[in-house]
């Protein structure tokens, strides 16, 4: 089960310490705007092999757009 | 694995750094004035108005910073024994800092207004203010530069 954060300063933090930012948002939306450092992998094509690119003793952080 | 509930609109409304292409559109939080004069609820006008000469705005703001209400040139010209909150204008409209500059200048030419537009984080807080002949001005030195760059 992940963890939550709710807070611009939680993230932040978070960053310090080395955790990954990945966008889960569409390519088109991502190469518009996404957070400074993030890597892009959509949702939908979210699987072993994509999740490859991350560091397995790394922290990950996942957004998409909002509550919605 | 974490996940950041509010997600990337609450990071940009909270006027944070983005990548992408839109780091070449001009966001209103690129470009609101910070120096706005602020107020408590508590203060007298006749204190307001004696450290905000040359404004036409003052902002009434709670200790976190967060807009309460705004007086403009009428109330600034109110009862100097009044405070801010028995004459400001409560709930101002407000624009967030990842507006564009031209969805903020549409708005204010679909609504006719003429004077500061509040530009604040999405809890509230004040980020600055920025005025329709500003945001025309910006606006159009970049369409110029942009026009100069494509020729």
């Amino acid at each position: 089960m992940s963890a939550q954060v709710f807070s611009v300063s939680e993230v932040k933090q978070l960053l310090d310490q080395g955790a990954q930012l990945v966008d889960v948002l569409g390519e088109d939306e991502f190469e518009h705007d996404h957070l400074p450092g993030a890597i892009n992998i959509p949702l939908k094509r979210l699987d072993a092999t994509t999740a490859a690119r991350l560091d397995r003793h790394r922290p990950v952080l996942v957004y998409c757009n909002d509550f919605g | 694995m974490i996940d950041y509930v509010p997600g990337k609109q609450a990071w940009f409304e909270d006027n944070q750094p983005r990548e992408g292409k839109a780091v070449d559109e001009i966001w209103i939080g690129d470009v609101a004035g910070s120096d706005v004069p602020t107020c408590s609820l508590t203060e007298r006008i006749g204190d307001v108005r004696g450290r905000t000469a040359g404004w036409d705005t003052c902002v009434v703001v709670d200790p976190q910073g967060v807009v309460l209400g705004l007086l403009r040139k009428k109330e600034l010209d109110a009862d100097p024994q009044a405070t801010a909150e028995q004459v400001m204008r409560p709930g101002p409209k407000t624009f967030r800092p990842n507006v564009t500059l031209q969805e903020l200048l549409k708005s204010m030419r679909d609504h006719e207004i003429q004077t500061n537009s509040l530009v604040t984080t999405g809890e509230g807080r004040l980020l600055g203010v920025i005025s329709r002949a500003d945001a025309e001005a910006t606006l159009a030195h970049e369409q110029a530069a942009e026009t100069r760059t494509d020729s």
